[in-house]
């Protein structure tokens, strides 16, 4: 027997073991009713051709492999952001503990978040005294400053009303009168990750400024000096709003990080739980209508919310997750423009090492061809970068970006010599990706730990930047904005450079002769 | 007198070195080595020299009798590229301590090659001395040879330590080594009339091989390649070649010389750099095979085989020309490569904004000015503003430089290609042309440089306006207050490596009659040192006899 109580061999190596393998042998031969090999080869090479590329294409309903998530997912995302706020999902709790275990495998944290847990009965009977007693069993378990409520396809499909629900549970004393619950419908049918970002966000801004759904009054806003900042739904969170808040605190603006998930999911391990740590405080985010003006970095998260704050009469600039030099110079050059002060002589220092790290690094990535997927924004931002550094960017697809993000991404193409032979893919898959990296092969793929099957497939190698980063650890302590978050974008591209060229030239006696310490 | 000192001696006494031909007994004495100036930065030394020159060698074990810093620093840091063996990227190190350096090392150098017998069992062991060894009194020398008699296998010294001089005179010592200690010591299995030696080429970046295949076609054997992807056999049987090539002018001249005075090996100088190089080097290899006895017809089937590849690396090129005619290179090298570079990039209708001649030999200066024309932008040793002025005032697009200046180029906002040792394409032969062009293309044409060529847009002015300022204001002072531009003027560094300055050599001249270029250096030490200062310095006698009576001003 391969397997015995002496020596437990685990499944990395058991199912290696000579009887294991005759096993499965045996079932597939007797019992899988297999087709031959040549068979089997001769279909899998046709995977890799045009004409099944055609066909993929031509895919109406299917979606295999899809590179996006789910509104509610962007919901709890932007909901974790204010302080000492509970995510609370109406809806079943099955979708909740995704979203839970989502965030706890990207970002190795706890991730606190409480669900209306809707059974059958109130699919059919509606899930109001869902709410009443969830909303009162968070409220006095988990002592939250503020409960978000977003919800799932199960309360939209019925047509639960929030607004309403919310009312009746305050009148049921589920929770005092004035106290904060900001909510948003966030249907998993309609959008994606980014869209549910959006729409809590802009839920809490009409909380907040605009009376409290009839509980206070609207506020007046008396203009200020600060600036808001809008992150939108970003895997480098932690990395990016800390760098994002020295760059205000190098520059001296007065700022509100509207949406600060950077503690919450770096707490320290020092002997205490925190179940909250850091994030918005409510007062700042309610004083946040009389800043000057708000900036967001990511336009597809904030599409309701920024009109929405323009509205109030603030001045709104949009970026589209600005990666490298150009990108970060247009935001500081904005943050500078409304605040009236200069760039720190320390951020144009950066700037000069940045320039200089990329001239002593160009030749490496000079010419290289790479395929892109993630959040539309994303994708602007890699895309850009990547023309900076003289990349050839071929393939760039986003599975939830729209028909403006396509018109977007190739205005950005046109721009550079470098950009002439890509094309821009709205709405597909990575099973499209697949195909598109066999028909037109490149040399790099960017996209999120789900690539690692597109890596294996067709033997392209993956540079992991996005949302989710399942199985490499910590990345997302690193910020990719900034000056120093491009330098960090930087090395991890070349990184994957110069381990590919140490892994075509490793081998003993064969292709070593390449194999050199100096790179 | 040691040994090391007859050594270096007879290494300084290179009748194949015409610089050093040129000089009188007595300079020749003093040695041709320009002796490191206490306190300026400094190039490599005599160990790491011979390390460099001998580390090519693939089925050798290395091994670096000294503390950590030799073999630490100098393991495997060079692109030089094996076909089969890679013994000789393993780092084997005695790594002498303290106790070492009291009680001597020897027991654990003859230790340490037994090991790496024991373990590697390699056709020779070469053993290199260092500055601790040399100075605490080990002799290496004895070692090697009682291991070489205990253990039946070649165990050879290569004397070189670090402080007897620089990099240049470690190659020699290295191929001093060599001389005495492994070539000739074996027999090739068989001989061809078609049998050759390349010398001082390192097969960096795999160099060698994009010049090999066509000396294969033509039958041409590379009976050794000293050093670049050779194995100890065949340097040790290199003696029965019938003409030898030598690639890197000043390196391992003494190899090539004393090759053909024992052994009768003629030799020519040539470059594989550059399409009408490479055609010239592989004539004169025919030449002189020819001469040796090789059939008369190996000349045709050579003029064949060139014409074909002129005509193919020409076309390959062709598409390049177009962008790159009328760029202007800048030269950031030394030695034979400031002039074989500059034929290249002609070829490929770029024009020279300026070359440096730091490490060139006379003669070097001469085939440049060949090239470019005698008004030839040569620099010598810059300072940082001075060498922002010339990339201004060059004008150039793109600055080719080993890996030690690059930073240089990138700070002043140039592009820049490394084409010295650290580099990792290959631009030798007809391949490597059309490889260093598409190279040049490819950095002319990256997007980094236009951004490194603009201010932070915020900027109100660029680094480029704030240094003309500077230098504005500096010219203005100048011109303002004739006193202070006298000084300034005076204040100018003619000699570095005695750091003299043209108002001392001035003075000199005036109050003691100086005449002659010699008669300077033997009363300030000007000119004596790597000697390259002694055009300027004659050129300064010259301006004095012309001018005719010496000024009152610098007389008095």
């Amino acid at each position: 027997m391969p397997q015995n109580a002496d020596n437990v061999l685990d499944h990395f190596n058991l199912f290696r073991q000579p009887e294991y393998k005759e096993m499965f042998e045996n079932k597939k031969k007797n019992f899988e009713n297999p087709v031959p090999d040549p068979e089997l080869e001769r279909v899998r090479e046709w995977t890799k051709t045009e004409e099944y590329r055609e066909k993929n294409f031509a895919r109406e309903a299917l979606t295999v492999n899809p590179a996006k998530a789910c509104q509610p997912l962007g919901a709890v995302f932007a909901s974790l952001g204010f302080e000492k706020t509970i995510p609370f999902v109406h809806g079943s709790q099955g979708c909740v503990a995704y979203y839970r275990s989502h965030f706890s495998r990207h970002f190795k944290e706890p991730t606190s978040c409480v669900s209306s847990s809707m059974t059958e009965d109130a699919a059919v009977f509606g899930g109001l005294n869902n709410m009443i007693d969830g909303l009162a069993n968070t409220y006095n378990m988990y002592k939250p400053k503020m409960i978000s409520v977003s919800t799932t396809c199960m309360a939209e499909v019925i047509g639960d009303d929030l607004n309403a629900f919310i009312k009746t549970s305050k009148e049921k004393g589920s929770v005092p009168q004035e106290y904060d619950v900001p909510f948003a419908h966030t249907p998993a049918f309609v959008g994606s990750h980014i869209t549910g970002y959006d729409n809590v966000m802009k839920g809490i801004v009409e909380h907040f400024w605009d009376g409290k759904a009839g509980t206070a009054p609207k506020l007046e806003r008396v203009a200020n000096e600060k600036i808001n900042f809008i992150g939108g739904f970003d895997g480098y969170t932690v990395g990016n709003i800390r760098e994002i808040k020295r760059i205000f605190n190098s520059m001296g603006v007065e700022y509100t990080i509207f949406g600060d998930n950077s503690d919450v999911w770096d707490t320290p391990t020092d002997g205490e739980f925190r179940m909250y740590d850091g994030g918005t405080t409510l007062e700042d985010a309610a004083n946040a209508i009389h800043a000057r003006a708000t900036i967001s970095m990511q336009q597809y998260c904030t599409e309701k919310t920024l009109p929405l704050i323009a509205n109030h009469g603030q001045d709104t600039v949009a970026f589209n997750h600005p990666i490298g030099v150009n990108g970060t110079d247009e935001f500081l050059m904005a943050i500078s423009r409304i605040s009236g002060k200069p760039i720190s002589e320390e951020l144009t220092k950066e700037r000069g090492r940045l320039v200089d790290a990329i001239a002593d690094s160009a030749a490496h990535i000079h010419g290289k061809k790479f395929a892109i997927y993630g959040d539309p924004d994303l994708c602007l931002g890699l895309t850009a970068f990547l023309l900076e550094l003289g990349a050839e960017p071929v393939h760039v697809l986003s599975t939830n970006g729209g028909k403006a993000w396509a018109e977007k991404t190739e205005k950005l193409l046109a721009s550079s010599p470098f950009g002439k032979d890509c094309h821009v893919y709205a709405g597909k898959d990575l099973w499209h990706m697949r195909s598109l990296l066999f028909t037109e092969p490149v040399d790099f793929l960017i996209g999120n730990t789900y690539g690692k099957y597109l890596e294996r497939d067709t033997g392209t190698p993956l540079i992991r930047i996005g949302f989710p980063i399942f199985d490499r650890h910590h990345y997302h302590r690193y910020p990719v904005w900034g000056y120093q978050g491009a330098m960090n974008v930087l090395v991890w591209i070349l990184d994957k450079i110069f381990d590919e060229i140490d892994r075509n030239t490793n081998v003993v006696a064969k292709s070593d002769y390449s194999f050199d310490i100096i790179r | 007198m040691t040994t090391l000192a007859n050594k270096i001696q007879d290494v300084f006494n290179e009748p194949g070195c015409g610089k050093n031909q040129g000089k009188s007994e007595k300079e020749r004495k003093k040695g041709c080595t320009k002796q490191l100036a206490p306190g300026a930065a400094a190039g490599g030394c005599a160990f790491d020299g011979a390390k460099i020159a001998l580390q090519p060698i693939t089925d050798v074990a290395h091994l670096v009798h000294g503390p950590i810093a030799c073999e630490g620093n100098s393991w495997d840091n060079r692109g030089a590229k094996s076909s089969d063996s890679s013994l000789y990227r393993t780092g084997f190190t005695t790594d002498i301590g303290e106790n070492d350096v009291v009680f001597g090392g020897e027991k654990r150098l003859f230790k340490s090659i037994k090991e790496i017998v024991d373990k590697y069992d390699p056709p020779a062991v070469f053993v290199y001395q260092t500055c601790v060894p040399a100075m605490t009194g080990d002799d290496i020398e004895a070692v090697c040879k009682a291991a070489a008699a205990k253990f039946n296998k070649p165990v050879v010294p290569v004397i070189s330590p670090g402080f007897v001089g620089p990099k240049n005179l470690g190659n020699k010592l290295a191929g001093e080594a060599i001389l005495d200690y492994v070539i000739g010591t074996m027999e090739p299995e068989y001989t061809t009339p078609y049998d050759i030696n390349i010398i001082g080429e390192y097969n960096l970046a795999g160099e060698l091989w994009q010049v090999k295949p066509l000396l294969d076609e033509l039958g041409i054997r590379i009976l050794a390649c000293i050093s670049g992807d050779a194995k100890y056999r065949e340097v040790a049987s290199s003696h029965r070649a019938r003409a030898a090539m030598m690639v890197c002018s000043k390196a391992m001249i003494n190899v090539a010389r004393k090759m053909e005075e024992r052994y009768g090996i003629p030799f020519f100088e040539g470059s594989f750099y550059g399409i009408g190089d490479m055609s010239d080097s592989l004539r004169e290899i025919s030449r002189l095979l020819i001469e040796r006895g090789a059939p008369q017809e190996l000349m045709a089937r050579t003029e064949a085989v060139i014409a074909r590849e002129e005509v193919r690396a020409w076309e390959r090129i062709a598409p390049y020309t177009a962008r790159l005619t009328g760029k202007r290179v800048l030269l950031i090298t030394g030695g034979v490569k400031s002039w074989s570079v500059v034929a290249a990039l002609q070829e490929a209708g770029m024009e020279i904004a300026g070359t440096s001649v730091k490490k060139s030999t006379k003669e070097d200066k001469e085939r440049i000015k060949e090239l470019m024309g005698q008004d030839a932008h040569m620099i010598d040793d810059m300072t940082p503003r001075e060498m922002y002025k010339m990339l201004k005032e060059a004008r150039a697009d793109i600055m080719l430089s080993g890996g030690r200046s690059q930073f240089v180029a990138l700070k002043a906002k140039m592009p820049w290609l490394d084409i010295n040792q650290e580099r990792h394409h290959a631009y030798a032969g007809y391949e490597g042309m059309v490889e260093l062009v598409a190279e040049i293309d490819k950095a002319l044409s990256n997007p980094v440089w236009a951004q490194v060529r603009l201010p932070a847009p915020w900027e109100e002015t660029s680094w480029e306006e704030r240094a003309t300022k500077a230098i504005e204001a500096e010219a203005a002072s100048l011109a303002a207050d004739p006193e202070k531009a006298e000084a300034h003027r005076r204040a100018r560094k003619i000699c570095s490596c005695r750091d003299v300055s043209l108002g001392a050599i001035e003075d000199a001249i005036a109050s003691k009659n100086l005449d002659s270029v010699a008669a300077v250096g033997a009363e300030l030490g000007a000119g004596t040192g790597c000697g390259g200062c002694q055009e300027k310095i004659a050129a300064i006698l010259g301006e004095k006899a012309g001018a005719g009576a010496i000024p009152a001003s610098i007389a008095a």
